[in-house]
């Protein structure tokens, strides 16, 4: 008897790039999949406009910023020369479950000619650092490099076009931190009343129980007199660089209830993306977590209202800002005030970032596991007593969680509703 | 020009009309012959509708500063500008259309208050080799 999934979807098209083979003039692996691209659809019919997915080897994220497509489904696997058979595979599921409509699967590569265009470009995938990749082309002359050096723009653009400070914005970093003083697996936790600590024993790192020598509690000044990065963002108003891991399991709801855990449903999912190098970001003030959001709300049955607590990425200050304005949390451009005004601090009535955030608790280069774990720690009980740790944590009775990451420069956006179970 | 030791562009076949223009300071800007609307950085395909007929045309070379940074930290700039910082970086507003990143010249990065977001702006080119010439934008 055929699976369920079966005849869900079918190939309607299939078109390749203008020049193949040996080509004279070189072209970039780029113009290869959008010469592929027009063909098809024009052979189809479907307008460019239409597709909502896009499947392909590591390039999907260019492919949608080039065409100026926000797919509500981006799928980059990249495992050799299947690939592709497994990316018809994996659009006939989101087309059965009804997460997209149009699934482009795509492919472009310069094989022959980049051996003529050695020391220039060859239009690998994943594009930064590319010569020819064309946001990398036009950006890199000017030297911006790591994240703090564009994030700050959009920091400026903000102020500007709100009238916010970075006192405001300092304030994020206040009440983040104040968390992290309740929570001893906190890089930046230091008990309360703790004069000078004594130096390091050898092999000894400078967080978790221990404290660290610059944890505890800080003010607006502390934020604003540490040294500036990249004007307007200050060293306070960025994440730590530390070392972490961590899992999570999901299951179906039949193992789910077989689990000595409790399970904490996924009520909503949804993602999202505004564009791939910040040169083409359009409204600084604003990240695609407006539409991942309403994605994963309108799955849920639920909205910004009906959550109790939000796990928010917090690269920077001005990521937890601008976020917690796309999730409906607070009004554009008053982002700031949740924490400003204590809601999101502890005994408030939207607990954010009970961990300590990336500001202070962790922050890997990948935070977005971090948020996870401590939403699940939060909602399901755990945090109370996870059988491992001995630490306390639980720091909230809220039973909801919005979770939102955020990657690349502001670009890439998952949204997830979570709720405790009943 | 040869003691030019900031990161230099390569120039693809798709923005070479870009860079010709430069070498003569011109800003040539890609626009799309069905909807008439100009994108940056240039494309192949119009992002705004989808035609592959794009035209190339010389701009005024003028914009006004969308938003800008200070970028102090020798560590997280590319090699060459960290000798450099501070300075500023800039996202400029053409008057055609669309955007462009830039470094600001003639602004004073210790006292970023004095620079002007929505501030008008005017391109000028640097001869980084003699192939590529850069374009930056100074206030007017």
């Amino acid at each position: 008897m055929p699976g369920e999934a079966s005849k869900a979807a079918a190939i309607i098209g299939a078109a390749e790039a203008n020049d193949i083979g040996y080509p004279q003039t070189p072209k970039s692996s780029l113009t290869l999949h959008i010469e592929a691209i027009n063909n098809v659809c024009d052979m189809t019919g479907i307008p460019i406009a239409a597709i909502d997915g896009i499947f392909s080897a590591g390039w999907s994220p260019q492919i949608a910023e080039y065409l100026g497509l926000h797919p509500k489904y981006i799928d980059t696997t990249a495992v050799g020369g299947c690939s592709f058979e497994m990316h018809v595979h994996h659009a006939l599921a989101a087309i059965h479950a009804g997460v997209i409509n149009v699934a482009l699967v795509t492919h472009g590569e310069m094989g022959f000619s980049q051996r003529f265009t050695q020391g220039k470009g060859t239009g690998r995938p994943g594009g930064a650092g590319d010569p020819w990749d064309p946001g990398t082309q036009h950006t890199m002359a000017y030297g911006l490099g790591g994240a703090p050096t564009s994030y700050s723009h959009a920091l400026n653009r903000h102020m500007a076009r709100y009238g916010t400070t970075q006192e405001d914005f300092a304030e994020i970093a206040v009440v983040t931190r104040e968390w992290a003083t309740l929570n001893p697996r906190a890089v930046m936790y230091r008990k309360a009343g703790e004069g000078d600590l004594p130096p390091l024993e050898k092999g000894e790192w400078g967080g978790g129980k221990r404290g660290h020598t610059f944890g505890g509690p800080i003010t607006v000044d502390t934020v604003m007199n540490s040294r500036p990065i990249s004007w307007p963002i200050k060293l306070l108003d960025v994440c730590l660089v530390t070392d972490h891991g961590g899992a999570v399991l999901i299951t179906g709801p039949e193992l789910a209830r077989t689990s000595k855990t409790p399970p904490v449903w996924i009520a909503g999912a949804g993602e999202s993306i505004s564009h791939w190098n910040m040169l083409e970001m359009g409204e600084f003030t604003k990240t695609s977590a407006g539409r991942s959001a309403a994605a994963a709300y309108k799955m849920a049955g639920m909205g910004p209202e009906d959550m109790e607590m939000a796990m928010i990425y917090d690269s920077f200050t001005v990521t937890a800002g601008i976020t917690a304005e796309m999730l409906g949390l607070a009004p554009e451009g008053e982002g700031f005030r949740l924490w400003k005004d204590r809601h999101a601090a502890p005994g408030g009535r939207l607990p954010i970032n009970t961990n300590g955030g990336g500001l202070s608790f962790n922050h890997s280069g990948m935070y977005g596991m971090q948020l996870l774990v401590e939403a699940y720690r939060q909602l399901s009980g755990t945090a109370e007593d996870d059988g491992f740790s001995g630490d306390p944590g639980k720091q909230t009775s809220a039973r909801s969680c919005v979770v939102n990451g955020t990657g690349g420069s502001l670009s890439t956006t998952g949204t997830l509703v979570l709720v405790s179970d009943d | 020009m040869a003691d030019y030791t900031k990161p230099i562009p390569s120039p693809d076949p798709v923005s070479q009309p870009f860079w010709d223009g430069a070498k003569e300071g011109k800003l040539m800007l890609p626009r799309c012959d069905d909807c008439n609307r100009v994108h940056w950085y240039p494309r192949v395909i119009c992002p705004f509708c989808h035609s592959m007929n794009i035209e190339w045309v010389e701009a005024t070379g003028r914009g006004t500063i969308h938003t800008f940074a200070v970028q102090h930290n020798k560590g997280l700039v590319a090699r060459g500008w960290g000798d450099e910082v501070p300075y500023v970086t800039a996202y400029i507003d053409l008057a055609e259309g669309d955007r462009m990143l830039t470094v600001l010249k003639g602004v004073d990065p210790n006292d970023p208050d004095s620079i002007q977001i929505g501030g008008a702006v005017q391109i000028e080119f640097e001869e980084a080799s003699d192939d590529v010439h850069i374009p930056f934008w100074r206030p007017v």
